[in-house]
């Protein structure tokens, strides 16, 4: 008789269903595991504690950009009105508030004069603000004190330094292909004063500036200033050449700074940071990074939504974020804030230089596609396959193609 | 086969066995070993192991709750589509009836359409059906590549068997259910343990499904618990080794069980002709 | 009952339940092929295009390149699985001690999430931490490490070594159940006849494990065509886009550039070119069920 007991046990457990919720429910997709998660856990307990009647649920998504990336394109396209609060990495806002994804946020007057303009420009689109900057990420060279007096001032100068070093890995970065490299791209092609595509869509990224910061990059690996390995590396592999003492310098996020400082690395205490450095004729820049939030545009509480955000972004919070976590508050007001001094590894004032200097990705739908196209051809060149000027008139053009083909440059109905 | 033969055979399947076995045993020791020294030169023994990664995986992440959801996805999936799969495999193999080659070829196509196309459209049916982030909903899905891989298989098995056991139990006058179910199935036990943990390791294995349609915990299989230890940049290896190493147990345990079922050669005195 | 009722009342339930659950999502893709759906500009609407995605396609450089790396892929690494799974069928198939633990060791890597696999050999190719640079180096077969996923060449290697590593097992078990569907008495009366060990395989053996072997090549050539997991996280489809397989491709489009309706054209194109290869490999093969008719 085994044969159909299988056979009912196994539609027995199909024919389950789901099941039901009621209530204010709100769902906050957000990182759910290590420090974050914990002080997110922490703040939402507090809020809950405080506002009757709402009840707030961690809804985990993968902490991998294009996992979770992909995740939101299913449940937005699918009109699912949660996680109703979302957490966006700083290219998204533009293309999720394109497609009617997440809700303009102008009407419950969000804290635009306390926001770096950088933040306020990524996540603007047509005029409109649809994401409030959570925390920031921001791009910066970390150095050596033991071997160096002080930072280097211009890129020439950080190459200088770092072709001086007696190790192998005179400085690292991220040369994989994929976001981080154009984010570091971004910084050099900064430092010489260029840009990548100009307020009207126009692809800048050719020009002469391009070039120079192409070829600078590329000159580093060719003359063993950084290692081929690069090429291949993300963040977490560059800040171990740095902790393990074979790099001079780093280029990273401030994630890394912690760890840098923490136990079993060789390298703590004999560290600093400072921008990136730039060429006569650009300025030091440092690429936006961070997290913002949201409200889904079928949330059922998008008014409850907005008071959660307000809270998770308010001062005090964003405070208690930097001291757990080390993430930089996305609020100019905090950083005049004593206990900021005591929770973050570096001086403040020192930081407030570099996320002043912060530049945004172009604010477009387009952007990832777009990025796509730079990444290929950036990588090709750095890899010896085609030569800087080529490569990046190649990567113009394919990029004119997908914003032709998108009918941005005439305007939107 | 001569006795020299023989050695080289077993040297070369020792040697094999050696490579297949060593990048396991590599995340074995890597499981061990503190987090700070895994990106440092390797060497083969961790000189200080340590229990950390382990405890880690029940003490932060709760990491029975993954192993129970993709026990009971891949489990019910199993069953369900060895048992549906075996009817319809029985049919194909021994009755006379036109179209089986469209049924088969229908069954193939089905699984054929890449799993990624097939995310989008999925989660809005489920969606309709309130089947998000239940185990119905990872089923469901499932059955497009394990119940044509089910079928398939069994089909292949079932053909392989002599009719003459059945023939005999026919002119004795069992009914073609008894004939099934006492003489087919049993001399079919290689087959079906072959099947049933080539599918299980199937469902066990999927990713992009799993990922799609759960939502939390709760539901989540194994390997979207292990994605989702990912930080945004970093990857906590010891704790992904040691979740792949608990995460195989079950699977090696299943193997372990079902082996001698597999290699049950012919019945004793099974007529042969 | 007639045959022929009864064996449509048996098969249907595994055809009903596959077809509620397939065919919507099947339908959706076709259909949403035929339009421009582009997410990001919901202002364009999703006009109907007939067969403007496919044309795209077919003068898209990026497209043809997967393509190519879609083929290469499948070829190498079913002709190595099939090869080593043979092997390790013949040879599980002796009656030795310790057998069924070398079963279950041999389907260890098969049983690991493909997601830990790929990390797996990506630490292990790792150019600096990793142990096959160590190991090659050591052995004295490279002067200096070598970077491996900086270039298309040396990138594939960890691919289709971590594929082989890890679905070889289910060939093996395939084939191995065949094995022992063979009648030993077919061996010994070839041994009479003088056969050498090599002429056993090739005469008795191969032809018998014709059905498995067909059921084998099928599946993991069908596998290896849609290759996805493994990709995306060992090189994530670099250096540039050269280990980038067409379904990694279609995902790209999908998720990251949300062109939904040139992606669908994609799926509809990966299914019909593999679909063909069914269809070749049935009709070489030989059908399953009208062989020996």
């Amino acid at each position: 008789m085994r044969f159909p007991a299988l056979l009912a046990l196994s539609s027995l457990v199909l024919a389950c269903g789901g099941s039901d919720d009621a209530g204010t429910l709100l769902r906050i997709s957000g990182s759910a595991v290590g420090a974050e998660g914990e002080i997110l856990t922490r703040q939402i307990a507090r809020y809950q504690a405080k506002s009757p009647g709402v009840r707030v649920v961690i809804q985990s998504t993968p902490d991998d950009a294009s996992q979770r990336h992909q995740l939101y394109v299913q449940w937005l396209n699918a009109r699912v009105g949660t996680p109703d609060v979302l957490q966006l990495d700083v290219v998204w806002t533009p293309e999720f508030a394109a497609a009617g994804w997440i809700l303009p946020l102008d009407r419950y007057s969000p804290p635009r004069r306390d926001s770096f303009p950088a933040s306020l420009e990524a996540n603007a689109w047509q005029g409109r603000l649809y994401a409030v900057p959570w925390f920031m990420d921001v791009g910066m060279l970390y150095w050596r004190t033991d071997l160096l007096a002080r930072p280097p001032a211009t890129l020439d100068e950080l190459a200088a330094g770092a072709r001086r070093a007696a190790s192998g890995s005179g400085f690292v970065w991220q040369g994989a292909r994929y976001e981080g490299l154009v984010t570091v791209f971004l910084e050099v092609l900064g430092g010489y004063g260029g840009k990548i595509l100009g307020p009207g869509h126009e692809v800048l990224v050719d020009s002469p500036e391009g070039v120079r910061a192409l070829t600078w990059l590329r000159d580093l690996i060719r003359q063993g200033i950084s290692p081929q390995e690069v090429l291949t590396w993300h963040e977490e592999e560059t800040r171990f050449a740095f902790q393990n003492g074979q790099a001079v310098f780093l280029r990273n996020w401030p994630y890394a700074a912690p760890l840098l400082a923490g136990p079993g690395s060789r390298v703590a205490g004999r560290f600093s940071v400072a921008p990136m450095p730039a060429a006569p004729g650009g300025a030091p820049t440092a690429a936006l990074g961070g997290g913002q939030l949201a409200i889904n545009a079928h949330s059922r509480f998008p008014d409850a939504a907005w008071r959660l955000i307000a809270y998770l972004t308010a001062p005090e919070q964003m405070l208690e974020r930097a001291e757990a976590v080390g993430q930089y508050p996305a609020r100019r007001s905090v950083w005049s804030s004593p206990r900021l001094a005591a929770a973050l590894q570096v001086p403040p004032d020192q930081v407030l230089r570099i996320v002043e200097s912060a530049a945004a990705r172009p604010a477009t739908p387009i952007w990832t596609e777009l990025s796509d196209v730079l990444q290929i051809w950036l990588h090709r060149s750095l890899a010896g396959q085609a030569g800087p000027e080529a490569a990046l008139r190649e990567a113009a053009r394919e990029m004119e193609r997908v914003i032709e083909r998108s009918g941005l440059r005439k305007g939107i109905p | 086969m001569r006795r020299s033969g023989r050695w080289i055979a077993a040297l070369a399947l020792a040697f094999l066995v050696a490579l297949v076995a060593f990048p396991f045993y590599w995340a074995l020791m890597a499981s061990f070993t503190p987090e700070a020294r895994l990106f440092e030169s390797p060497s083969l023994w961790p000189e200080q192991p340590v229990l950390d990664h382990y405890r880690a995986l029940w003490n932060e992440r709760d990491f029975w709750k993954p192993i129970r959801s993709s026990l009971i996805v891949a489990g019910t999936t199993t069953l369900f589509c060895v048992s549906v799969g075996s009817l319809a495999a029985w049919a194909l193999a021994r009755l006379r009836f036109r179209g089986k080659n469209a049924i088969l070829g229908g069954l193939l196509a089905v699984s054929l359409f890449p799993q990624i196309s097939l995310v989008s459209p999925l989660f809005l049916l489920l969606r309709w059906l309130r089947l998000i982030d239940t185990y119905p909903g990872l089923i469901l899905p499932y059955l497009t590549f394990a119940m044509p891989l089910a079928v398939w298989l069994l089909t292949s098995f079932f053909r392989q068997l002599p009719p003459d056991l059945e023939e005999a139990a026919a002119v004795d006058g069992a009914t073609p259910w008894q004939t099934f179910r006492r003489v087919l199935l049993p001399l079919a036990a290689p087959g079906l343990a072959t099947t049933s943990i080539l599918t299980f390791i199937y469902c066990w294995n999927e990713f992009l499904f799993a990922l799609s349609f759960t939502l939390g915990p709760e539901r989540q299989t194994v390997p979207v618990a292990i994605a989702l230890f990912r930080g945004q940049y970093q990857v906590p290896w010891g704790q992904i080794l040691a979740a792949a190493v608990v995460a195989t147990a079950p699977v090696a345990l299943l193997v372990l069980a079902f082996q001698r079922r597999i290699v049950q050669g012919l019945t004793a005195g099974a007529v042969k002709g | 009952m007639t045959e022929r009722r009864l064996a449509w009342a048996l098969v249907a339930p595994a055809l009903i339940v596959t077809a509620a659950v397939a065919l919507f999502p099947l339908g959706w893709t076709v259909w949403e092929s035929l339009h421009q759906h582009d997410l990001r500009m919901p202002w364009l609407g999703r006009p109907f295009v007939g067969l403007d995605n496919y044309v795209e396609i077919v003068s898209d450089g990026r497209f043809w390149g997967a393509m190519l790396h879609t083929v290469f892929f499948t070829a190498v690494s079913v002709a190595v699985e099939l090869g080593l799974g043979l092997f390790f069928a013949l040879a599980l198939n002796r009656v030795f001690r310790g057998r069924g633990m070398v079963r279950a060791a041999v389907l260890i890597p098969w049983s690991i999430p493909t997601v830990v696999a790929a990390l797996l050999w990506r630490f292990l190719f790792d150019a600096q931490a990793g142990i096959a640079n160590a190991v090659l180096v050591g052995l004295g077969f490279l002067d200096e490490p070598v970077v491996w996923l900086v270039r298309a060449a040396t990138a594939w290697v960890p691919v289709i070594l971590a594929d082989v590593w890890k679905t070889t097992p289910f060939v093996a078990l395939l084939l191995l159940a065949g094995l022992q569907n063979i009648d030993p008495a077919l061996y010994e009366a070839a041994a009479v006849d003088g056969a050498t060990a090599w002429r056993q395989l090739w005469n008795v053996t191969l032809p018998l494990l014709r059905p498995a072997l067909a059921v084998a090549l099928i599946f993991r050539t069908l596998d290896a065509f849609r290759i996805f997991d493994l990709i995306y996280v060992l090189t994530g489809g670099g250096p540039g886009t050269a280990t980038e397989p067409l379904a990694l491709y279609t995902f790209n489009a999908l998720f990251s550039n949300l062109r939904f309706g040139y992606g669908a054209a994609l799926s509809v194109i990966i299914f019909l070119v593999t679909f063909l290869l069914a269809l070749l490999y049935l009709k070489g093969l030989g059908s399953l069920t009208e062989e020996e008719r």
